[in-house]
């Protein structure tokens, strides 16, 4: 029932465009070897998709609002 | 069709019916009575859509044996099938008219305002959106493609929950778009693209494709797109038609494939200590 989830999980980021960010390993508490080896590979896998693309979506969508008030700034004369 | 209501009105088959009446030139959901049945001469069938089984529900928690008889094209047929495995409805106590929806030659005509996808949305059609895209279509675009169109899409979201409001199969006393700790209320614009995604995320296993989310969004944003895409995944990992009929869904709270038959105890046995 898990792996359907996060299955589901999966393909639902894939269909928006955040795809291979969810990974799923079973792994009991006795195997800390084998999970200081996957969450090395998967944060390894995760650098290697560069920054997150989210924040660079809020920066995008300052921008007009910057640029409003510099024009503001702009018409007003100097001092104010 | 109005002397099959009457009757039922009238021996006590339904309580009440659901359908819709011309006020002031538009179509309104209505509720017909036994005590004013001439009203049913006023009845509406024409190409505008409710949720009606939304009213039955929130009808049914206040009165939880009144019967209710309503209009039902496919697609509230459907969300009825979903309240039922819900245990929002009882179906015993509703009884369905079925009018016409989808254009077919067995049928003379239909009468749903999905008919003419063409004609619908200007806005839409400039931007290259329709109503009635399938995930298919917009499965060639590569990831980040997809990125840039969905964050434009849910950015666009003003909170207005009309997308949650409207939908037959959302009955959460608690919502959690609603819910203090987790999205909360009163603060715009809402969390991009956390917001819809949880809201897709809890549409799976029920949402049954009525677009009355898309119809009601003031934005546009193309949610009946992302919930078949919803859809679509639960058929295939789960493999659970959403309002097909009547097998329970594998998302309520005991997952799939359980079955609660009390098995017998083994006799105990008595060992020579």
């Amino acid at each position: 029932m898990t792996v359907k989830r996060i299955t589901f999980l999966q393909e639902l980021l894939a269909f928006t465009g955040l795809e291979g960010r969810v990974h799923l390993a079973w792994i009991s508490s006795a195997e800390a070897q084998k999970f200081v080896q996957v969450v090395t590979e998967f944060t390894e896998k995760i650098r290697a998709l560069g920054p997150n693309p989210l924040a660079a979506y809020s920066e995008k969508w300052k921008a007009p609002a910057l640029q409003a008030e510099s024009i503001v700034k702009a018409a007003l004369p100097p001092g104010q | 069709m109005n002397a099959k209501i009457k009757h039922w009105l009238e021996e006590g088959t339904i309580d009440i019916f659901l359908g819709y009446k011309m006020v002031d030139g538009h179509p309104l959901p209505h509720c017909f009575t036994k005590e004013r049945i001439d009203e049913l001469n006023d009845l509406v069938i024409s190409q505008t859509r409710y949720s009606l089984e939304k009213i039955a529900t929130h009808v049914s928690v206040v009165k939880p044996d009144i019967k209710i008889g309503m209009l039902a094209r496919d697609c509230n047929q459907r969300a009825l099938n979903v309240l039922f495995i819900w245990n929002q409805l009882n179906p015993d106590n509703i009884e369905t008219v079925n009018i016409n929806c989808c254009p077919s030659n067995l049928k003379e005509h239909g009468d749903c305002s999905y008919l003419e996808p063409e004609t619908g949305g200007i806005y839409k059609k400039q931007v290259g959106v329709d109503n009635n895209l399938q995930p298919a279509q917009v499965e060639q675009n590569n990831s980040s493609q997809r990125l840039d169109r969905w964050m434009y899409e849910f950015q666009k979201c003003i909170k207005c929950y009309g997308c949650r409001n409207i939908c037959p199969v959302c009955f959460c006393t608690e919502c959690s778009l609603e819910h203090k700790e987790l999205i909360g209320t009163g603060t715009l614009p809402p969390e991009v693209p956390i917001f819809h995604l949880v809201r897709a995320v809890h549409m799976a296993g029920r949402c049954i494709d009525c677009g009355l989310c898309e119809d009601a969004c003031p934005v546009d944003i193309p949610l009946r797109l992302l919930y078949r895409k919803v859809n679509e995944i639960v058929g295939n990992v789960f493999d659970y038609q959403t309002g097909a009929g009547a097998q329970q869904s594998p998302f309520n709270i005991l997952g799939d494939n359980v079955t609660l038959e009390p098995k017998p105890l083994k006799a105990a046995q008595t060992q020579n200590s």
